[in-house]
């Protein structure tokens, strides 16, 4: 396999300049086309930019979720892709978006780049189309959906050690910035060994976020974000062949992130259920000095297909506001399945 | 207020097995469960590959089972359409005897106290299998597999292909310049939106300019001409998957309209045999008449409402070599 470039290998600086989400809502009236609309324009603005400034596009959305084959065809009428622009797709997350988009800046001939996320979980009930994701013979026949499998998880971190029903309590407490440990402890098993606090709202919403090169991004904001690590690997589709109570791939993309080059003072960890965010900063190392989702997280919000990319912007804004380092990461598929490492830096 | 529109899409799938899913399938209807050999390992359900380096397996399986040990579960008090059992339960992790990786099933149990690590659960066949993993209708404490009703025994033919309907239901709100045009055409008008930045008039509802990126609103609107001239067509040959309901051959047609540079889309003709279909016809417009029900939720090419599709109209054919390069 061709090594992927490393921060430093090129001869480019690449940091994000900017981000915008749209408000993150139970239901929106609006069309995902309308939500990208309005997120890549106030995304644009403050730094002065229109969509002719922008030479590459990467869009993370995910057709299942709209109810519509090529859906990403008609959220192109919200970059303005005309006369045609340099334009790329993924099926995930708008982190996923962002690699690509990072991957094609190297290439050096161009300067500033757009990614977004979008999704529109309300469109249908996530607990019948996510089923059909999964591995179509022994799974998906079943209706295999994401609470149990988190459930399943959750069961099996708590038998390690890594957490238990108070801690993940405490992490939804602290996330969404209201409850009482004691009183969420008292309500009933919605899918034992999780309850409503441990798992995530479903979210209406998009984010856009702005990258540039060298000098560029040097000229449109005073303290770039520079991506100095980047890095996602991948496990085995079925968690029956997977040891729950860790995530090996997480490690593996921190390992080649350069999580351990330097201390972080802010994780944004894509942790929908709350014994993840647990067993992240366990595999990941986080001591007790790191600020973790200081943004509240998934639990907050978790606008599917963006929710990864916002934890990238929340960890821009640390950097923007003055901060030296963050982590963010992203993840995809039951039980952590796919993870992804962004490190950032600001530079004096 | 938004309106917002439901709509269900269905997905027949007919999966290809291939040699070691396909070979567990078929124990399924004999009531045997396989896994395959992997190094010192026995993993179930079965992989062509070792889950943990790619490494291809050769065909060695293991019958496991039939009893199993729960590993891990949840209850799933309210289940849904899609779940196994109708009735609450509980998804778990169950090890076969004999395997050396858990596989993921219902155990019908009645109620949650009854469930727990380690306790001891046998598959209930269902009396009719097809070579799918619900062929073990569920988990049940004990020892000792059941079978539900009536055997009708093992498949007579090797197991290679599997069906899965997947079925989703959607709710999406209807942009207001979809609703705004749809209630137009039930007046016979043929609503345009010209963006105030380029110029560009857009049909069907799209209620923002794709070149400029900036929203049209009731104030953009323009009434559009009920003639134009096809400039270019497909003809389709139907195939018969579910859901499809035309057995002829059809054609979809582009119109552009006359005096503007808007085109309608994938649109209908009628009265008119497809294999005399051509670029450069003279065509009108077809409305429902103001009783008949119509489509306004809108779709990828535009919302048409009352606007039916396109008829020819007589007039002499329009020559022009560069007609056929218009379909946007």
């Amino acid at each position: 396999m061709a090594a992927a470039p490393t921060a430093g290998a090129s001869p480019h600086d690449i940091a994000v300049v900017g981000w915008a989400q749209t408000p993150m809502v139970r239901r929106t009236d609006k069309s995902e086309t309308q939500l990208l609309l309005d997120v890549i324009t106030d995304a644009l603005t403050p730094l002065g930019l229109t969509r002719a400034d922008v030479d590459f596009t990467c869009l993370g959305s995910c057709d299942y979720i709209t109810g519509q084959a090529f859906s990403f065809v008609s959220n192109l009428d919200a970059i303005g892709a005309w006369p045609p622009k340099r334009d790329s797709h993924v099926e995930m997350d708008g982190a996923w978006a962002l690699y690509e988009a990072w991957l094609r800046l190297h290439e050096g001939d161009i300067e500033i780049a757009v990614v977004t996320g979008s999704g529109r979980s309300s469109t249908g009930d996530p607990s019948l189309i996510y089923p059909m994701e999964m591995d179509p013979y022994f799974l998906a026949p079943l209706g295999a959906d994401p609470l149990t499998f988190a459930a399943l998880q959750a069961r099996a971190v708590i038998a390690a050690g890594i957490a238990d029903e108070r801690s993940m309590a405490e992490v939804a407490v602290r996330s969404r910035g209201t409850g009482d440990v004691d009183a969420l402890l008292a309500e009933d098993f919605l899918r034992p060994p999780l309850r409503r606090h441990d798992v995530p709202p479903i979210t209406d919403g998009a984010a856009a976020m702005v990258l540039a090169t060298g000098d560029r991004a040097r000229q449109l904001v005073e303290r770039p974000a520079y991506v100095t690590g980047f890095d996602h690997r991948t496990e085995c589709h079925n968690p029956s062949y997977r040891a729950l109570d860790d995530s090996p791939s997480t490690r593996i993309a921190a390992e080649a992130a350069g999580l351990g080059d330097a201390p972080v003072e802010v994780a944004e960890l894509q942790a929908a259920f709350t014994h993840e965010e647990l067993l992240l900063r366990r595999v990941l190392g986080l001591g007790d000095g790191v600020s973790v989702n200081p943004s509240g997280g998934a639990l907050r919000a978790n606008p599917i297909m963006a929710t990864g990319l916002c934890r990238i912007g929340y960890a821009a804004d640390h950097i923007f506001g003055g901060g030296n380092r963050a982590l963010a990461h992203a993840t995809s598929g039951p039980c952590l399945q796919q993870n992804l490492v962004c490190i950032l830096e600001g530079r004096s | 207020m938004t309106r917002f529109v439901e709509s269900t899409i269905t997905f027949p799938y007919k999966r290809s097995l291939g040699p070691v899913v396909g070979a567990f399938m078929t124990a399924l209807t004999e009531r045997r469960i396989l896994g395959i050999r992997c190094d010192d390992r026995v993993i179930v359900p079965p992989l062509e590959w070792d889950p943990a380096t790619g490494r291809e397996l050769p065909h060695e399986f293991v019958e496991v089972g039939p009893a199993a040990t729960v590993e891990s579960w949840t209850w799933v008090p309210a289940p849904t359409e899609q779940h196994p059992l109708d009735r609450p339960f509980a998804f778990a992790f169950v090890r076969l005897d004999g395997a050396s990786t858990p596989l993921l099933h219902a155990v019908d149990a009645g109620t949650p106290d009854a469930m727990a690590e380690g306790m001891r659960v046998a598959p209930r066949w269902r009396g009719t299998r097809v070579g799918r993993i619900d062929d073990i209708a569920c988990f049940v404490p004990g020892e000792t597999p059941t079978t539900e009703g009536e055997d009708t025994g093992a498949s007579e033919e090797p197991v290679t292909r599997m069906d899965y309907l997947a079925s989703i239901t959607y709710r999406n709100p209807v942009p207001a310049a979809a609703d705004r045009a749809a209630a137009a055409s039930r007046d016979r008008r043929l609503l345009g939106l010209r963006c105030p930045v380029c110029n560009e008039v857009y049909a069907g509802g799209k209620g923002y300019c794709p070149i400029d990126s900036v929203e049209l609103g009731p104030e953009c609107e323009v009434d559009l001409p009920h003639t134009g001239t096809i400039t270019n067509f497909a003809v389709v040959t139907p195939v018969q998957y579910p859901g499809q309901t035309e057995t002829e051959p059809f054609a979809r047609v582009f119109v552009l309209l006359d005096g503007t540079d808007v085109i309608i889309p994938y649109a209908t003709v009628f009265e008119l045999p497809a294999d005399q279909v051509r670029v450069g016809l003279r065509v009108d417009a077809v409305w429902a008449s103001p009783a008949e029900e119509v489509d306004d939720a809108g779709g990828m090419g535009g919302s048409w409402g009352s606007l039916l599709g396109w008829i020819p109209n007589g007039e002499p054919d329009v020559e022009d070599p560069d007609l056929v390069n218009r379909i946007f």
